[in-house]
């Protein structure tokens, strides 16, 4: 970074003072949703406006949950068992699917194998929206609407291609080297993988894990139209529960909107360091 | 007891034969050295006899079994890799002891295995380290000792000293050889670099474009190149290799400079021929190996001198090109200088331009 | 593989298949059948119905129009549709504007952030903070600010002293486009910056110092030296960003529906509400098709910007 002492003191504040707007930008709506959340629905809507919280309450979380004597509380519990338990096994299926399908890529030389990668990637590009129409009726007519395992199975589908994309990357930047020396060391190919070159691509997994579970856990447009009722409803889907015609929970919704975002902040930023990794050198190299 | 033995094996790739069916045959405990230029076959040559690349035809036999359809893992040999390929996430006793753990061999044996090997190769102090933490020349001594703990019938190394500097290079091929005569096992080692075979090897096998040029002793393909790639190959610096015309049982090089030929030559008059010899034949004179026997005085003017310390070599034009002579002895030369030469008549080596053939007596 | 031209009936083919999975050959294909199978059964299938449908009249109240084939009226109907035209338009333009406004941004706050050397990784995961949002949250997080009694947005002016009467931004159908664009952009420019901020970390230092020797000010040195090699990132970024554009559908979805009065309402938006609410599903899934070509066009597009790009550094390198 030599460049740097070139600057004259006042480039340095303008280029401080630019990256100090684009911060307050980048965290001020969260933040102020995030505020939200624990204020009550008086203070949110007064006039004129109440900047500073003059009381904190929990009771936007507890309605949420049924325990507040207020409101009848939603099934938001149930929702976000929903989403869980959706999320993470489509994570883990599709994982150990897509894990399948990036070794094939990135260790073997077969016929069509170009073109089968490119269907992968293309088969990622078909909006979910578009293809929720199709899978209304096919689902609809399978019986598996409106289940966890109808979701699960689409999820599947979505989160197949990105996997194969990442490990792909990630098995090839272990050497073939180290599973053929484990050959000769005496391990079958199906040991030397899992002795050798599955702990070397263990972090990469986990952060394409992550990516699964992440975008099957924020998904709107499948879920919000093959799910109908609190046996498969997702947090995404649940949080429209808020909005009438003409009345919004802001509080609630903010609420729920923490619910949300709590388990994605704490994978991204375990996954902050591989997403870069993960999403550059795939491209460039 | 472990010959290995290479019928007609050949290699394609699709339609593409980087292997021309050779045959070789290496003796229980011989050091045998493939060396060839980069593309000349000599690691999938090294490769098939492991294992990792199929065999496209021939057949390949290590000890009295066919090994053709084995997996590298039933082959019972051990691998040192240009890479090293030491696994990134075990300690270096690990990165020993793997393979004895895959066997199932009993731990108080491995353990007892993987010191004996440490030991030998002096990684003592490094056992609990991850390659990450070790130097260019302790992860090669690793290596090493991977594929000596499995006591293997057959050890083989895939230029495992190319990524070393030139100084360390120096001590490993050193140790290396020290190795051979600890542990004798049958050794089949890949180089690109000819004084790494002719220093290493009991036995050469210098490769070209998918063929076996020359099988010999170092000694024998360095006194007895049997074409012009192998007298140009082995050998630094290397032969000077000169075109000529025979003329009155002469070589007539193309400034006039006329060589006699060793009596009774297979060669015809006006035969295009390869005229070779070594730079050390070629020096000034009461600096040169050889006496002044059988030897052609010539005066030539100094191109280029690179003193080397204990020697010079000088660069002087000879047949319309730059030859190198040795300079014994050195004292300081200046560039234009004119000296006067003396070429060893004894160890001239001859060859047919058309079929790049030696010419023998 | 001679046996795949015999008729099935013949015992060879089957012991052909047979002999082709033992063999070595057939490992990467058997390790790719179940993620062809997966997106067999949940994208090929679907396309393939969805296919179908847009060729009938197919009303989700009348099950039996699924079979009733009506050839390409709905496409007719859809070109001659202004409403149609009006989101589609405005879905190209959308995509256009906000990705290019996008990746602008995105190489200035990466450009700003790289020549900043204390407190580099916060910043950078400060950054990452509109990446973790589900669309759908973004949309929310939008409503709620541009929203014109209590949002903070107005909240703010009025404080001021800088308006006396609210700004409806979702309500008024120019500034409800501009909102969208807004959340949109928000959203998404992160991508860019982080991207891009990585590929001026790998930038190489040689190039720059032999052209500054050269006699090239900062700004030649960004022209020539800087930009060129962050080309293939920049079109990563577009392609990776180009395959998921669609998602702004979730955003739209709940900050206005394409409202007011339609004129927020994009290809998406218009799609679901013929299919789920209008249950037109044969007219909806010939739009959905219209959208999957225009997202494959995108993602073409800039993935062969991408190749393109990637060959010319690969002489740099």
């Amino acid at each position: 970074m030599s460049q740097m002492s070139m600057e004259k003191p006042w480039q340095r504040w303008l280029i401080r003072f630019g990256v100090f707007v684009a911060m307050v930008i980048l965290t001020v709506p969260g933040l102020w949703v995030v505020l939200t959340a624990f204020r009550p629905n008086i203070e949110v809507l007064a006039r004129p406006a109440v900047w500073i919280p003059q009381q904190w309450t929990l009771d936007n979380f507890a309605r949420l949950f049924g325990q507040s004597d207020a409101q009848q509380g939603l099934p938001v519990a149930q929702y976000f068992i929903n989403s869980l338990v959706i999320s993470l096994t489509s994570t883990v299926i599709a994982v150990v699917i897509g894990m399948a399908g990036g070794y094939a890529f990135a260790r073997y030389r077969f016929r069509g194998k170009a073109t089968l990668f490119l269907a992968f990637m293309l088969s990622r590009t078909v909006p979910g929206v578009a293809l929720s129409l199709p899978l209304f009726i096919i689902w609809a007519r399978l019986g598996i609407i409106d289940t966890s395992f109808g979701l699960i199975v689409v999820y599947l589908a979505v989160n197949i291609p990105f996997t194969i994309w990442l490990t792909d990357g990630f098995f090839r930047q272990i050497p073939v080297d180290l599973s053929e020396a484990a050959q000769i060391d005496g391990c079958t190919a199906w040991q030397a993988f899992w002795k050798i070159e599955f702990p070397l691509a263990r972090s990469g997994l986990a952060s394409a894990a992550i990516f699964a579970f992440l975008t099957s856990w924020n998904e709107y447009a499948l879920a919000s139209q093959l799910t109908r009722t609190t046996a498969s409803k997702t947090m995404p889907v649940g949080l429209m529960d808020f909005t009438a015609q003409f009345t919004v929970d802001w509080t609630g919704m903010s609420a729920m909107a923490v619910l949300i975002i709590i388990p994605a902040l704490v994978l991204t930023f375990i996954v902050q360091k591989h997403l870069i990794a993960g999403l550059t050198f795939g491209g460039v190299k | 007891m472990a010959q290995v033995r290479l019928d007609k094996v050949s290699k394609s790739y699709g339609k593409l034969e980087t292997v021309h069916g050779i045959d070789l045959e290496i003796a229980h405990n011989e050091f045998v050295v493939l060396v060839g230029p980069s593309g000349c076959g000599k690691s999938t040559t090294l490769r098939m006899i492991a294992g990792l690349e199929e065999i496209t035809s021939g057949k390949i036999s290590i000890g009295d079994r066919v090994v053709n359809d084995l997996p590298p893992r039933a082959r019972n040999i051990s691998m040192v890799f240009q890479s090293y390929a030491l696994y990134p996430h075990m300690t270096v006793r690990d990165n020993l002891g793997f393979g004895l753990k895959i066997a199932n061999m009993a731990e108080a044996e491995i353990t007892k295995r993987v010191d004996e090997a440490a030991e030998i190769l002096g990684l003592g102090p490094y056992m609990d380290r991850l390659p990450a933490n070790l130097s260019g020349g302790q992860r090669q001594r690793v290596a090493m000792g991977r594929a000596i703990v499995r006591n293997p019938d057959v050890f083989l190394f895939d230029e495992p000293l190319s990524n070393l500097d030139a100084k360390l290079r120096g001590q490993m091929r050193v140790e290396i050889k020290k190795l051979h005569q600890r542990v004798k096992t049958t050794v089949i080692y890949v180089t690109h670099d000819q004084v790494e075979a002719m220093t290493l090897a009991d036995r050469i096998v210098i490769m070209r474009d998918g063929h076996i040029e020359q099988i010999g002793t170092p000694s024998e393909v360095f006194e007895h190149p049997v074409n012009i790639f192998v007298a140009g190959f082995i050998g630094s610096p290397p032969m000077n290799l000169l075109d000529a015309v025979v003329s009155n049982g002469k070589a007539r090089l193309s400034d006039g400079i006329e060589v006699p030929l060793p009596a009774g030559m297979a060669v015809q008059e006006n035969q295009e021929i390869v005229l070779g010899f070594r730079p050390e034949s070629l020096a000034p004179k009461g600096h040169a190996l050889h006496g002044d026997g059988a030897a052609l005085t010539l005066e030539r003017t100094v191109v280029i001198a690179e003193p080397l310390g204990t020697e010079t070599i000088l660069f002087v034009e000879m047949g319309g090109m730059d030859v190198q002579a040795k300079m014994l002895n050195p004292r300081v030369v200046a560039p234009g200088e004119t000296l006067e030469f003396t070429l060893d008549l004894s160890r001239l080596h001859v060859f047919d331009k058309a079929s790049g053939k030696r010419v023998t007596v | 593989m001679t046996t795949t031209t015999e008729p099935l009936s013949r015992p060879g083919f089957m012991e052909g298949v047979a002999a082709f999975f033992r063999s070595p050959r057939a490992v990467p294909y058997l390790l790719l059948l179940p993620a062809m199978i997966v997106i067999l059964a949940v994208v090929l299938v679907p396309l393939l119905v969805s296919f179908w449908t847009s060729f009938t009249s197919y009303n989700l109240t009348k099950p039996a129009t699924l079979f009733n084939f009506v050839g390409l009226r709905n496409y007719q109907r859809l070109l001659g549709n202004e409403d149609f035209w009006w989101a589609f338009g405005r879905t190209f333009m959308f995509v256009t504007i906000t990705l290019n406004l996008e990746m602008l941004l995105g190489l200035g706050l990466a450009l700003l952030i790289n020549k900043i050397t204390w407190g580099q990784r916060t910043l950078r995961t400060i950054m990452m903070f509109p990446m973790m949002f589900s669309p759908i949250l973004v949309g929310f997080q939008f409503k709620y600010i541009f929203n014109d009694s209590i949002g903070l947005v107005n909240n703010a002016l009025f404080d001021l002293g800088l308006i006396s009467q609210p700004i409806p931004w979702l309500v008024d159908g120019t500034l409800a486009n501009f909102s969208i664009i807004f959340a949109e952009i928000w959203m998404s420019t992160s991508i860019f910056a982080i991207l891009l901020l990585a590929g001026l970390m790998a930038l190489p230092k040689d190039p720059i110092e032999a052209a500054k020797v050269d006699g090239c000010n900062p700004l030649q040195v960004f022209q020539h030296i800087t930009l060129p090699f962050l080309m293939p990132f920049i079109y990563i970024a577009m392609t990776i960003r180009s395959l998921d554009v669609a998602r702004a559908y979730d955003m739209v979805r709940i900050m206005t529906n394409g409202g007011p009065a339609g004129r927020t309402e994009l290809i998406w938006t218009l799609m679901t509400r013929t299919g789920y609410q209008n249950s037109q599903m044969g007219m909806a899934n010939a739009m959905g098709y219209i959208s999957i070509l225009l997202s494959i066009a995108f993602t073409v597009f800039f993935f062969r910007k991408l190749t393109a790009a990637r060959s010319f550094m690969g002489g740099a390198q």
